[in-house]
């Protein structure tokens, strides 16, 4: 008896190949209209921490300055500031060109903040000013990606989409822990990032400091029968102060024999949070001109550097220092000592620099 | 959100005591900077500072 079996059933082909069509002919549509969904809900949480920081900024200023009219006209020009860094086809001399527009920039942010207020303390100027630059980046994070959203939606253009899909985890993470750190700026507290900072001031407690450089503090001390020169931001305003010009001063005037670099650093996926590590080389981040600066003058002087670092995510790094990072403030220290007395001999000098903002943390 | 837990971070603030070696922990409160002076130690008539602030994670 003939029957019709699934496969020879009309009704079951168009079954199957009514989605090979509709995939082939509009799978790029479909895949830009699943994606599209995932990247509105990014595009609105980013708004809302643009939105969020922004009025966070307002009212600091508000509540903190009694005597002013209202800031939000002078904030918000500032917030739409760009930078634009120097061309790079001829990369000779291409840092010093970065460091002078990234100075440059950091200088008009001051005088702009200072213009709000004259009865501002250089803490508040330091601590708006950090605000200033987070609500700025949220801002800028949000357009690019909503930008690139909308070229690509209306292009109808589903490649278009996929760097914005893999980036925005990402970007993701870094625009969060942007948004958690206002409050930690708000209250003067210490971040994780300024486990460098507390580190070398507790060192520098009970002795003489001078400033070296713009906001950076140094103090000289003794340490069996050893000269320690201690490098931290001034504190305790919002600042990671320019260690690089410090290091420079005190190599021309003093023969270095080793420099000690004490930072945080991004902890890797699998990594302990607030884990020790010890190595070799500059450790500081920021946009590179600072290491390039001191990698420079510890080459030309063949200095060793040394560095330990306290690993952690970037959300700890930019927010309230965590109870696990604070509690390997005295185990860095001692690892700090044991270092010296492994790397040096009696009569040498060691520069120990502690990396990072400095917010709420004194020396 | 069903499976996302809020978290609230409360700050605390550690004061050492010179004179006894103690620890104090408490809420932190502005104004709170590492390495300052604090209040009269508790258990002698040293004045603390701070030795630590730190955020503990309090999940709801």
């Amino acid at each position: 008896m003939l029957s019709m079996s699934d496969e020879t059933n009309p009704l079951m082909m168009l079954v199957w190949i009514l989605p090979i069509i509709l995939f082939v002919f509009y799978g790029q549509h479909i895949q830009l209209l699943v994606t599209s969904g995932e990247i509105k809900k990014g595009i609105k949480k980013l708004d809302g921490f643009r939105a969020n920081s922004k009025k966070e900024l307002i009212d600091y200023v508000k509540n903190n300055i009694s005597s002013i009219n209202d800031p939000t006209k002078k904030i918000e020009q500032f917030l739409d500031y760009f930078t634009i860094m120097p061309v790079d086809m001829d990369p000779t001399g291409i840092v010093d060109k970065v460091r002078h527009t990234v100075r440059s920039r950091e200088e008009y942010t001051r005088n702009h903040v200072k213009s709000i207020s004259s009865e501002l303390s250089e803490i508040e100027i330091s601590r708006i000013q950090t605000l200033l630059e987070i609500s700025s980046s949220l801002q800028m994070i949000y357009k690019i990606v909503n930008h690139m959203f909308l070229t690509a939606k209306k292009q109808k253009n589903y490649p278009l989409i996929l760097p914005v899909q893999m980036m925005l985890p990402f970007l993701m993470e870094h625009a969060t822990a942007m948004n958690a750190s206002i409050p930690a700026f708000k209250l003067g507290q210490p971040l994780g990032d300024g486990i460098g900072p507390m580190v070398v001031g507790k060192m520098m407690l009970n002795s003489e400091k001078e400033i070296i450089s713009f906001q950076t503090a140094l103090a000289k001390i003794e340490y069996k029968n050893r000269k320690l020169f201690l490098l931290k931001a001034e504190g305790p305003g919002s600042t990671v102060g320019r260690p690089d010009d410090a290091l420079q001063k005190i190599v021309d005037t003093n023969k270095i024999d080793a420099v000690i670099m004490i930072d945080a650093a991004l902890k890797m996926e699998g990594e302990d949070s607030a884990s020790v590590a010890r190595g070799f080389g500059a450790a500081i981040g920021g946009i590179g001109t600072e290491k390039f600066q001191i990698e420079h003058i510890t080459t030309q002087n063949k200095i060793p550097v040394f560095s330990i670092v306290v690993k952690q995510s970037v959300k700890e790094a930019i927010t309230l220092m965590t109870k696990e990072i604070a509690d390997q403030a005295d185990n860095v220290r001692s690892q700090v000592y044991e270092m010296i007395l492994e790397n040096t001999v009696e009569g040498e000098s060691i520069v120990v620099i502690g990396v990072g903002n400095t917010a709420g943390v004194l020396q | 959100m069903i499976f996302s837990k809020e978290k609230t971070i409360l700050a605390y603030t550690v004061e050492k005591c010179p004179k006894c070696k103690k620890f104090h922990k408490r809420d932190f409160s502005e104004g709170d900077i590492l390495f300052t002076n604090s209040s009269k130690c508790n258990f002698c008539d040293g004045i603390t500072t701070i030795d630590k602030i730190f955020g503990t994670v309090l999940k709801k």
